[in-house]
């Protein structure tokens, strides 16, 4: 244990726990927050583990897999952002529709 | 370009001490910094694995674009009613819960990892726990070789994609959407 955690960066192993724990911290978030911006800053949370996963993956794989999971990752951030706007446009709809933007208010589906 | 591995326990610790806040502060406001602060180390994090592109992504778009917009979502939807934000007992326990549950799955699965021989996955053992040292300094050069090659398709859908959801955020937020 004091081996790993002097090798530190040079491990494959602390990138994952690393990810391993902000994904569980964004799991923990989708399913606490009640505010919709709130349920949104979760799952970045948990994109972001994955594509530290990613990267990391790639750089112990060797240098052509190092670019590819670069590759993904920039995806993967790209996707990130067309849901981010996607889902600010929903939230901004929703609140005009409702006044509010608490999910555990917003059940109806016609507005009544 | 090459960081100090002293350096990475401390980035590591910024990273998980800000997706704390993101997820647990009751102050939706704190809550986007803490993002911002977790988002900089995963930064961080990439320039140890001398992956230099996907930092410099991760800056720009992600503290420099979905923060922003973030914030703006915060400013906007923030207690406008004065109402009671923070969340029930039952999805507290349920939140805890299913945190701990997804971190024992995902530390199960980080912990097999180095021991995964003789198995279906021989393919990810050959990948672990082996520093290949300095990788080439022209790696983002490679990678615009690898978009327009190999990754060509989905390069020009994620293209597409990325105008279609311009137009649908637009619509959305027109004022006679509704």
């Amino acid at each position: 244990m004091t081996e790993l955690f002097l090798a530190g960066p040079e491990r494959l192993l602390p990138y994952l726990l690393v990810a391993a724990m902000l994904f569980s911290l964004g799991v923990v978030s989708v399913v606490s927050r009640r505010n919709a911006v709130g349920y949104l800053m979760g799952i970045e949370l948990m994109l972001n583990a994955a594509n530290l996963d990613f990267v990391a993956y790639g750089r112990f794989r060797g240098p052509e897999a190092a670019a590819h999971a670069q590759v993904a990752a920039l995806f993967v951030v790209a996707l990130a952002a067309a849901e981010a706007a996607v889902a600010l446009a929903l939230v901004y709809a929703v609140y005009r529709n409702f006044r509010d933007v608490d999910l555990d208010k917003i059940r109806s589906l016609n507005g009544d | 370009m090459n960081v100090s591995p002293l350096l990475f326990w401390p980035v590591s610790a910024l990273v998980l001490a800000g997706a704390a806040g993101a997820a647990l502060a009751r102050n939706l406001v704190y809550a986007a910094l803490s993002l911002g602060g977790c988002l900089v180390g995963v930064a961080g994090l990439y320039l140890f694995l001398q992956a230099e592109y996907a930092a410099v992504i991760q800056m720009i778009v992600y503290v420099g674009g979905i923060l922003i917009l973030i914030l703006f979502g915060v400013m906007f939807s923030r207690d406008l009613s004065g109402a009671d934000t923070r969340p029930s007992l039952g999805s507290r326990i349920l939140a805890v819960s299913a945190g701990l549950a997804t971190l024992a799955a995902t530390l199960r699965l980080a912990l097999l990892v180095p021991r995964l021989s003789g198995t279906g996955l021989s393919q990810v053992r050959s990948s672990t726990d082996t520093w290949v040292g300095q990788i080439s300094t022209d790696s983002p050069f490679h990678i615009g070789d690898l978009l327009l090659d190999s990754w060509l398709a989905p390069f020009l859908v994620l293209a597409v994609l990325l105008t279609v959801v311009l137009i649908a955020s637009l619509g959305l937020v027109r004022k006679d959407a509704s």
